[in-house]
């Protein structure tokens, strides 16, 4: 297994989210570091007031079923697994300064969940020993 | 295995996954070798994680048993 976890996470969409907790979640449960790159669609997630995440439209059947599921079954949400995966382990997330100032967000949106604003440059340096996956 | 009295008893039942891993390894963090962690859960995913988590870590899994919906595993600490 690799040393380290890297999340790219772009997408918004509320699945997405959830698979980034859960992943986050799990790796730091075996005490693999994980950093999460937040960018593009995912990075009004990451500010303090966050849109209500949206499903794809395309499996909108499904991803409505697994919600309501997910809530029966009283899955915490994708915000709480991160939060849970940062007291557990190394968790770090890093939010791409280039699209927060693209969709007009400065440092004081930011949600505290987040460590830092960074460029790529920052994040790719640190993931020579980490498994980069893409979401 | 079932006369093995654990040193903690974790109940995770209800709880969606990766919650019960997530639990036991909170309860593992405090444990000390020789230590026997039992784990309660419902999450069906729980019985090939938790196998996982013990063959990773190198602690030892005595039992794992189901009955009535319920995931019994019974861990031996041997790696801290």
């Amino acid at each position: 297994m690799a040393r380290g976890l890297g999340i790219v996470l772009y997408s918004g969409r509320a699945d997405t989210l959830v698979l980034a907790g859960v992943l986050a979640q799990t790796a730091a449960n075996y005490d693999m570091p994980v950093r999460i790159f937040v960018t593009s669609f995912a990075t009004p997630y990451f500010m303090k007031e966050k849109p209500e995440p949206k499903l794809p439209q395309e499996f909108m059947e499904w991803g409505q079923k697994m919600f309501e599921g997910m809530a029966k079954m009283k899955a915490p949400s994708w915000y709480d697994m991160l939060k849970d995966a940062k007291e557990l382990g190394d968790v770090k997330i890093m939010v791409c300064s280039m699209t927060m100032e693209a969709l007009g967000f400065s440092k004081d949106h930011v949600d505290p969940i987040v460590d830092d604003v960074v460029g790529a440059a920052t994040f790719l340096a640190e993931m020579s020993d980490y498994e980069v996956i893409f979401v | 295995m079932s006369d093995v009295q654990p040193t903690v008893t974790v109940d995770a039942r209800g709880v969606a996954c990766p919650g019960p891993l997530t639990s036991l390894i909170k309860a593992y963090r405090k444990a000390k070798n020789g230590d026997i962690i039992e784990v309660l859960a419902t999450d069906a995913g729980f019985k090939a994680d938790v196998e996982a988590w013990v063959k990773r870590t190198g602690n030892e899994l005595l039992s794992l048993t189901e009955e009535g919906g319920v995931i019994r595993a019974l861990i031996k600490v041997t790696a801290r």
